[in-house]
């Protein structure tokens, strides 16, 4: 139940989509576009998310595309979680999305909900950060961007702007890759660390979220990771001075308990490397 | 048997599978008005103004409760305004309720309700609340009033001490070659039942007050409006549907307060007040916290000679339940074994949390992990084998309980059965701890368990037994169908007596507490023990009845007849007799002429010589019988990073006779279920300022499917000569030993000992770093 009322509009063409943006914020309203809801409704009945006017994006056809092309993988912002991981295009972006909430809330919540919303483990972001990916962005024009540029701690989106797509590299999709979620207990609840990982190039690389409260990848923890002149352990314990802060200290677990948690994640990863498993 | 022991289906199977049940909070009806609560976001702050302004603006808004002095409420020790007044001292806390149109409306204006607060001091735990300088929950306890044997202790925190003092604890001493001494916390919890509380009141204009509740105590309910607010009690009308889960915190009278109050400030219009998950968590009463100290002596063998324990139960911002909790923490203070000499005082504590309720077990779960981890330490010191430590100790019958109530064959199962039964299905012989082929460390973690039911010494059971005209038979009895499914269990007893098939026997589902006879509350695992007696009580009169008018139309005498399959016959010659649909509204012959009239079969049981006990040494009979069982848990642990899984947890319980397997079963796996997540995952996590960090299944996890263990039930019959074919009370038992189970299950594990709950990772890793600070 919420306590504020809204417009609701579901345009049908990204220009649509802008320009009803544009008119609601001339007329004073705090529009807000949204896919699944889920937020919309979970926060919103605790007053942590407002709008007045929501535009659903879930009509507008270039937001529900999942297509492979012969050079990359296309897939529509307000695509389902449970869709995404159903068609399995981009196996590290299925077992990241599989590790978000439940099933059920999986069936509504959509890739660019996840990486565009309020809770901040943004999970779904992992495996773009990870690879050869490209942000399609809608505002007053249609651009495309590196998504490792445009995302730091969160989506850098203009006023008005809107994710429409992400595109990824098609060699990128099948490397040896590994994702770990780890929780305060057991298979439930929300990660004191997820680890996600691949190895291009003879090189691996790691994206974090659930330790900071945003998800990231640093070149500086990677480069210790991938020294291999010293040992596992010492590449590790070099490789978390390079961690971002703060780093969490909630319910879910301590800053200190997270970061011993990290570094058996690490380790876990990088050994499965060496096994040559993927 | 006719059908004892057999597995027949719920009566309400089909309306819960198809989703037709209903539940308190489907109930609508027009003109229907919706009340809203605004919560405290302190744990202890005075409150300096509240201002109802803007709140008032919005369109539909009937009425504004806050700041107004109602009777105070409370079982035992009325120490608990229903709407907060002066200060709060819990977060979470009603401060103010709002009613209105709809819920929108009612939930909009409650956000707009502006109150000052001042925060002060917080209590945070027992062990705080008991120091010399801990600010003061209840400023004034000793002009609240209060029952007879309650006795909050004027200036300190402390709501009531119950005193055990059975033997002598220095003889004990004296004669011990080894003690050990445990210390046990965590903090309190919640049921988290599926169906959240709801609660629709409404003040008829001829002054009858109908309330609907999802409760586990209509009765009760009808008790207290009456002791707060004066109304007669025959004009207060409580109904009950199906209630989606109690666990204990349903007994708790509270949201029905609140509709009271809420509809006699809109002239009695009908006001429903349904609770938010948050508000479930955390306005309605809680799971009880405990900090516990427990000392054990014994012989060098391992025969026990002395028990000193202090359990400080952490009852919350009011004492309610929780002084009752408490109590029976010290009836079963020991765990289920033979000590002469025993010194326990259970407190129950005033602190800044949420409030206490009865959760599943009673103080079972709780008591029984702080003294079965201390059994295994002593176990370790001894170099015993905990499982015979156990065996050893095993309370039998001749033996006395702490409140010194003398066993018999009856009155208690058998214990050394369950332990038996256990260990062979542990296969204990294979070892406790094992390193497997890939660096996992397997360990298994035993417990034994023992409970009576702490309930009033005048609670009674009603049944009426009614019939229609082909025969069959309704059957109408106060107990609320929580999702136990008693009332199959009582269809079942009374099917076996009459030997009528089950589907002859309807069974009403909801309470209406002015036409269904008593029972005292759902509670204490006392359905089929008190409302079977009751059945069978019934059916006894109802059988005579049938009998009298059989006798003259069959020209016999009574004593020459039987009632079965739906007749009344010669015993000698059971061809000769009437059909039951020709007899149950008496009998007509050819002529028109009709002799007897409606059956109409009555039935009561009440609990009998139970007693008050003794202020100084505890001594009283507070409970009919204790059930009595051992349970396991193995768990796979990894030595590396602390994480570990459930494998297996097993149950073997002295269910004295089982009346339905799989009923009996899923109540027990059920139990098992909650008391494992209990163990290891769910607690309230509280910040420096007392507040609940998690009051929201976002953050406070409940087990789900597919994190289940596999689960392996075995029952033991020793029948209680005096229950219903012999059955023993099994709605709780299932739970109470599980923490204690999984908790020593890690300690070996992990070789470290673990008296904290919940057991997460983190907590073992803190535990092997010799670092106990609080995760926060």
């Amino acid at each position: 139940m919420l306590s504020f009322d809204f417009d609701y509009h579901a345009p049908s063409t990204l220009k649509e989509a802008v320009s009803i943006y544009q008119i609601l914020e001339r007329q004073g309203k705090q529009p807000l576009f949204y896919g699944g809801g889920t937020e919309v409704l979970t926060l919103g009945r605790l007053n942590l998310v407002y709008s007045d006017a929501l535009i659903d994006i879930k009509n507008i056809p270039e937001c529900r595309v999942q297509m492979l092309t012969d050079k990359h993988l296309v897939l529509g912002a307000a695509l389902t979680l449970t869709a995404l991981t159903e068609r399995n295009l981009f196996p590290l972006l299925s077992k990241t999305a599989r590790g978000v909430a439940d099933h059920t809330a999986r069936n509504k919540i959509t890739l660019g909900g996840n990486i565009c919303g309020e809770i901040f483990y943004r999970e779904a972001v992992l495996p773009f950060l990870l690879t050869d990916s490209y942000a399609v962005i809608a505002g007053n024009e249609i651009r495309t961007v590196s998504f490792d540029e445009v995302f730091n701690q969160f989506l850098q989106l203009g006023k008005g702007e809107f994710l429409v797509q992400l595109i990824t590299n098609r060699n990128d999709l099948r490397l040896p890759q590994f994702h770990i979620k780890r929780r305060k207990q057991w298979n439930i609840g929300y990660p004191l660390v997820t680890v996600a990982s691949i190895k291009k190039a003879g090189t691996v690389r790691i994206a974090i979220s659930g330790l900071c409260p945003f998800p990231f990848r640093s070149k500086k923890l990677e480069e210790a990771l991938n020294n291999n002149d010293i040992s596992i352990e010492s590449r590790i314990n070099e490789a978390i001075q390079h961690v971002p802060s703060p780093i969490l200290h909630d319910v879910e677990g301590s800053d200190e308990y997270r970061i011993f948690v990290l570094k058996n994640t690490l380790q876990d990863v990088l050994e499965s490397y060496q096994g040559g498993e993927s | 048997m006719y059908i004892i022991g057999k597995s027949v289906y719920r009566k309400e199977a089909v309306d819960k599978v198809t989703g037709e049940a209903i539940y308190t909070n489907d109930i609508q009806s027009p003109g229907m008005l919706h009340a809203r609560m605004l919560l405290s976001p302190y744990a202890h702050a005075r409150i300096i103004s509240i201002n109802t302004e803007k709140a008032w603006k919005i369109p539909g808004v009937r009425a504004i409760l806050a700041g107004e002095r109602f009777p105070l409420t409370g079982e035992e020790i009325r120490d608990r305004p229903p709407i907060a007044v002066d200060k709060v001292r819990y977060f979470g806390e009603t401060v103010a309720l709002v009613v209105a149109d709809n819920p929108v409306q009612a939930k909009r204006a409650s956000e707009l309700i502006e109150v000052v607060y001042e925060p002060l001091p917080v209590v945070n735990s027992p062990t705080e609340a008991m120091q010399a300088n801990a600010p003061l929950v209840h400023e004034n306890i000793e002009s609240y009033e209060k029952v007879e044997r309650v006795n909050p202790e004027p200036n300190t925190n402390i709501a009531n001490r119950t005193k055990i003092r059975k033997g002598n604890i220095q003889k004990g001493w004296s004669e011990s070659d080894v003690t050990v001494e445990g210390t046990v916390s965590f903090s309190p919890s919640d049921h988290a039942a599926m169906e959240t509380r709801c609660s629709i009141a409404e003040i008829r204009q001829d002054g009858y007050v109908v309330i609907t509740t999802s409760s586990q105590a209509p009765f009760m309910v009808k008790k207290l409006i009456n002791l707060y607010f004066g109304i007669d009690t025959g004009k207060v009308i409580v109904n009950t549907p199906l209630v989606g889960g109690g666990y204990g915190g349903k007994a708790a009278v509270q949201l029905e307060i609140l509709a009271f109050l809420a509809s006699r400030a809109v002239g009695g219009k009908k006001v429903k007040l349904f609770n938010t998950r948050e508000e479930d968590l955390v306005t309605s009463p809680c799971h009880i916290g405990l900090d516990a100290k427990i000392k054990l002596g014994c012989t060098r063998n391992g025969y026990l000679k002395a028990a000193e324990i202090l359990y400080l139960f952490d009852g919350g911002a009011y004492s309610d339940k929780a002084v009752d909790v408490s109590r029976a923490g010290a009836v079963d203070c020991t765990g289920p074994y033979h000590i002469e000499n025993v010194w326990c005082d259970s407190l129950c504590i005033y602190t800044n949390h949420p409030y206490a309720s009865p959760f599943r077990g009673f103080s079972h779960s709780e008591l029984l992990f702080a003294f079965e981890r201390t059994m295994d330490m002593l176990a370790q010191k001894l170099g015993l084998d905990p499982l015979e430590l156990r065996r050893k100790n095993a309370i039998l019958p001749g033996h006395t309980t702490p409140t010194q109530v003398r066993l018999n064959t009856s009155n208690l199962g058998n214990l050394p059965a369950c332990i038996d039964r256990l260990k062979e299905i542990m296969k204990w012989e294979e070892g406790q701890r094992s390193i497997q082929p890939d660096g996992l460390i397997r360990a298994k973690g035993i417990c034994c368990i023992w409970k009576t039911s702490t309930i009033d010494t005048d609670s009674s059971s009603g049944v009426i037994l009614t019939f229609n005209p082909d025969g069959s038979v309704n059957l109408i009895s106060g107990v609320v169908e929580i999702g136990t499914g008693t009332k199959t269990i009582l269809a079942q007893i009374l099917s076996e007596r009459l030997k009528m098939p089950i589907e002859l026997i309807h069974v009403r589902m909801k309470v209406n507490t002015q036409t269904t006879p008593e029972h005292w509350k759902t509670v204490a695992s006392r359905g089929t023990y008190m409302a079977g007696r009751a059945v069978l009580e019934a059916a006894e009169d109802a059988v005579e009845q049938i009998k009298k008018v059989a006798a003259c139309v069959l020209h016999g005498a009574v004593s020459d007849l039987e009632v079965a399959g739906g007749r009344v016959f010669l015993k000698d010659e059971p061809s000769t007799g009437i059909e039951l649909k020709d007899v149950v509204y008496g009998y007509t012959y050819p002529n028109g002429n009709t002799i007897g009239g409606q059956v109409i079969g009555r039935g009561t049981y009440t609990l009998r010589r139970m007693t008050y006990l003794d202020p100084q040494t505890g001594e009283g009979r507070p409970g009919p019988e204790w059930t009595v069982g051992a349970q396991g848990v193995e768990v796979e642990f990894n030595k590396r990073d602390f994480t570990y899984k459930i494998i297996r947890a097993v149950s073997v319980i002295d269910i004295g006779k089982v009346i339905n397997e799989k009923a009996a079963q899923g109540q027990v796996m059920g139990a098992m279920a909650m008391g494992l997540c209990f163990g290891g995952r769910e607690s309230f996590v509280f910040d420096e300022q007392g507040r609940v960090l998690n009051a929201q299944f976002r953050t406070y996890r409940p087990l789900r499917y597919g994190e289940n263990p596999e689960y392996v039930v075995s029952f033991v019959e020793t029948p209680q000569i005096d229950a219903p074919y012999g059955a023993r009370g099994v709605g709780e038992h299932g739970l109470i030993g599980m923490p204690a189970a999984l908790g020593n299950a890690l300690s070996i594990a992990a070789e470290v000992n673990l008296n904290q709950l919940p057991l997460i990772p983190e907590l073992i890793w803190r535990a092997k770093k010799g670092n106990q600070h609080a995760l926060i």
